[in-house]
């Protein structure tokens, strides 16, 4: 029995859907062992019967989180897909506003608090409403890991992310390291399985796929110094995809 | 400089590299943004002789940062040995790199070779050369191996308008006289040159050691509960990227890549680092080297004791890589080594350490196939299978032994034989559903393919007990190795050769104990006496022995001989320290307790590095090891 998989979106930018759609001759092998009964992007059809669901973007209102614990209840696995669903991922940058002041200064004065589209609460990843089985993680997925992870799943194995930096995969491609440059790269605290994409093209790490380990401050001080980076750099960094500093490893 | 010296002019050296090119895959340093790699060369004005260091070591060519080791397909669990028998050419390796080669091969190429190291290291012409620019985090001289007098087949010293060549094997000979125009016979100036830039070499290092090299394994059983351990590794980001770059590391990962039809796939390895947290981690999910210093102190315990015990040299070069790596600054062998060594005082506490005696396993990277003859569930968890070797007539293996069970997609497991030595090709495995691949195996069904690799490590040496009065002590599964021995000692034919035989077996409830039936037949051997015990014993279980802690049923047993004692132990490591104390108190000798230990072994060889406790290898010195042997080393029972 293929399982059958359904893909939902919530606040993102349907990027790692996108992704997927775009695996062209995989997505022909993919559909050979796996059923997809929901994938808006591709298809129309829609089904409320499926074992696996993946769910992309972060949870910023109300409703969402109404149709996110319906999902989960349908779901007998539930995939967190990209940053967004991972981490609360760039939607999280607005947590440090109040509601009322985001709507004001994207939407002006107008009158929107009768409207429930514009109902909105703090940005929460997926696992801040509901239990989260499964994480991809990446602004966007990469397309690799998500082949990986439903090859894991169909052949019976357990999807594991790797437990050690970008770093590690940076090394084996042999890149110059982006400090010796006087760039901050975000690669020595990052959790890998991206392949070190950016810093194999001279872009430093921004930390997209979340933190995977707090550095001690009194060490970061010192590697900043040396290196001659800005801290406050790290802040903005940080923030870009992680506000809210979720770890990913728990020792 | 004994072997035979030639010169080229510059000119003419540029046309020998160009012509290579066309002769060979022939790689070369380059730059690349600022540094510098062994990449693939397109033309002779590519090479750079003048780099300082590269990125990565030309390990990555014999031993490469992800390699496919085994084509496989899924369904028929049939696999076939990749290889890569492309001719090489490898330009401007340095001494230090040269000299960590040579290590390399000890390693992948002693005794019983690693197939694929093999292939390439034969097929791979070395083109050394020699330091013209000093990396600034260098200590090489400190090290000696700033020069290099063998392990080249030709060695290059680039002196701008000339290069000398000096011919270090006949393979170098052949492809300088056949690639290269115009060589000169060096002349003693050239020589002289050569010697002089050599010489020079030391006093331009910045990094120095300050103890002799040959001191450092001594420096190190000194100062193993040094506080510089905790100091510097709390800066430690755990990226693993010291011992990514360092040419002497060797350790790797195995795991099985499937292709998205589920029908095909690669066994493949990947670099590993013992500074990443889960390098040991076993199937069910116990860690050791826990902590960060730990890892961090294992790292130059391999470099400056462990490998140095086992090969006899000291396992790093000073390239100056992993300094250049490391964004904290931490990692520096020059200078914690310096550093302890005159801060040995401060140390708590030293490690005494030496060699256990091992097995060479037949290395061979290929499971042999196997068919699943006998499935007998015992309990919730576990299954017993009988496993017939289809390439082989009979199987010989020691009780104690293990084999890696293999299923293309899934991936390998080290598994302990539970029966005894019989001869043929048939053995039993005992299997706890806890990770992918044991889980797989509590799907399969009789008939079914897998494959095995083994038998591996050191079991229980059965001459050693002959006379002797056995003790055997078994914690929850680890009655399964135990059992290849039990019934090994108390077959009609062997049984006369020992005393008396005591089994103590716990468990941690009445449905978790195994071979329960067997225990009544072994009861009716002679002169066998047998204690059982549960943890606990849920209501309305029924158990009519002992509820307790194994080391309980020392209260029921008396040892009558214990000096002409053997004990044998095997459970879970929390078991260990107190089952060893019953039986010291008991007043048995710890030369004569065994014990068998797990951890994550891996490649099963010694190589892979995984399931290190301290500098010992449980693959290949265990996973039974004399109690004796291993009681000084910290890391046994964590």
């Amino acid at each position: 029995m293929k399982p059958r998989v359904a893909f939902f979106d919530f606040a993102g930018c349907e990027g790692c859907q996108l992704q997927i759609a775009n695996m062209e001759d995989e997505i022909l092998k993919l559909i050979e062992i796996v059923d997809i009964v929901s994938f808006r992007e591709i298809s129309d059809v829609h089904s409320d019967d499926y074992d696996i669901a993946f769910v992309e973007g972060s949870i910023s209102r109300p409703m969402d989180e109404e149709r996110l614990k319906d999902i989960r209840e349908h779901a007998d696995i539930l995939v967190a897909l990209g940053s967004c669903a991972c981490l609360g991922g760039i939607n999280k940058m607005r947590n440090r506003f109040n509601e009322d002041e985001l709507i004001e200064s994207v939407y002006g004065d107008k009158e929107l608090v009768s409207n429930p589209f514009f109902n909105i609460h703090r940005a929460k990843s997926v696992d801040e409403v509901v239990k989260v089985d499964y994480y991809i993680p990446g602004c966007p997925i990469d397309r690799d890991e998500f082949e990986r992870f439903v090859i894991s799943i169909s052949s019976g194995k357990k999807p594991e992310l790797p437990n050690y930096p970008v770093c590690v995969e940076c090394k084996k491609r042999e890149n110059p390291c982006l400090f010796d440059e006087g760039k901050l790269c975000l690669g020595p605290i990052t959790l890998a399985g991206c392949n070190a994409i950016c810093p194999s093209r001279g872009s430093p790490c921004i930390g997209c796929r979340g933190i995977l380990e707090k550095p001690a401050t009194e060490c970061i001080k010192e590697i900043f110094q040396r290196y001659n980076i800005d801290y406050n750099e790290l802040k903005d960094k940080w923030n870009m995809f992680n506000f809210g500093d979720k770890i990913w490893r728990k020792e | 400089m004994d072997g035979e010296i030639c010169r080229l002019e510059k000119d003419d050296f540029l046309a020998f590299v160009d012509n290579l090119i066309n002769g060979f895959e022939t790689i070369g340093v380059k730059e690349k943004r600022g540094r510098f790699v062994f990449s693939h060369l397109e033309s002779a004005a590519e090479l750079r002789l003048d780099h300082d260091v590269t990125i990565l070591p030309p390990k990555k060519n014999f031993l490469p940062p992800y390699e496919k080791m085994i084509k496989f397909n899924v369904g028929e669990q049939k696999g076939e040995l990749l290889g890569d028998n492309t001719k090489r050419v490898i330009i401007g390796v340095h001494p230090y790199d040269i000299v960590a080669l040579k290590q390399m091969d000890m390693v992948y190429m002693e005794g019983r070779p690693d197939e694929l190291y093999k292939q390439r290291r034969e097929n791979t012409i070395i083109i050394g050369s020699d330091i013209l620019r000093v990396n600034d985090f260098s200590f090489a001289s400190s090290l000696g191996t700033h020069v290099v007098e063998d392990g080249f087949d030709l060695m290059l010293t680039d002196l701008g308008k000339k290069v000398i060549i000096e011919i270090g094997s006949e393979r170098g000979r052949e492809i300088l006289m056949d690639y290269a125009r115009n060589i000169k016979e060096a002349s003693d100036q050239d020589i002289k040159d050569v010697e002089n830039h050599r010489k020079a070499l030391p006093d331009r290092y910045k990094v120095k050691l300050d103890i002799e090299k040959d001191q450092i394994p001594f420096l190190l059983m000194d100062v193993f509960e040094h506080p510089l351990w905790e100091e510097e590794s709390k800066k430690c980001l755990q990226c693993g990227s010291c011992t990514l770059v360092c040419p002497t590391c060797y350790c790797y990962d195995i795991r099985d890549e499937i292709s998205l039809t589920l029908e095909d796939g690669e066994r493949i390895r990947t670099w590993d680092s013992c500074l990443l947290p889960d390098f040991t981690k076993i199937a069910s999910g116990e860690i050791f080297r826990k902590d960060k210093s730990e890892r961090y102190r294992h790292r130059f315990y391999r470099k400056g004791l462990y490998i140095p015990m086992r090969y006899n040299f000291i396992a790093c070069v000073g390239c100056g890589r992993c300094i250049m790596a490391c964004i904290p600054k931490i990692a520096d062998p020059a200078k914690v080594f310096n550093t302890l060594s005159r801060r040995k005082h401060e140390s708590k506490g030293k490690l005494v350490y030496k060699m256990i005696e091992g097995v060479e396993a037949d290395s061979r990277i290929l499971p042999e196939p196997a068919v699943i003859r006998r499935i007998e569930p015992l309990t919730e968890n576990e299954k017993l299978f009988e496993i017939e070797l289809l390439s082989r007539d009979s199987f010989h293996f020691e009780p104690g032994q293990f084999v890696e069970v293999s299923v293309f997609g899934v991936g390998e497991a080290p598994i302990s034989i539970s029966s005894p030595p019989s001869g043929d090709n048939r053995f039993e495995l005992v299997i706890r559903k806890v990770g992918n691949l044991t889980n797989r195996m509590h799907s399969m069904k009789e008939g079914e393919k897998l494959g095995i690799r083994g038998p591996l490590g050191k079991g229980f040496r059965v001459e050693d007990l002959e006379g002797k009065d056995l003790l055997f002590v078994a914690g929850g599964i680890g009655i399964v190795p135990l059992r290849s021995l039990i019934k090994h000692v108390l077959s009609k034919d062997n049984r006369p050769r020992f005393g008396k035989i005591y089994i103590l077996y716990g468990a941690r409830t009445p449905k978790d104990m195994l071979f329960m039936d067997e225990m009544e037949k072994w009861k009716e051997v002679d002169d066998v006496e047998i204690r059982l015990s549960v943890d606990t014993c849920p209501e309305g279980m029924k158990w009519n022995h002992s509820v307790g802690v194994v080391t309980t049923l020392f209260n029921e047993i008396e040892i009558q001989n214990p000096k002409e004692t053997v004990s044998l132990v095997v459970g879970p490591p929390v078991m260990y320290k107190f089952v060893i104390k019953c039986l010291e108190d008991a007043g048995i000798k710890d030369t004569n307790i065994f014990v068998s230990l797990e951890r994550r072994m891996k490649c099963g060889l010694g190589r892979c590095g995984h399931c290190q406790i301290n500098g010992i290898y449980v693959c290949r010195e265990g996973p039974v090891f004399r109690y004796s042997d291993i009681k000084n080393l910290p890391e046994v029972f964590q």
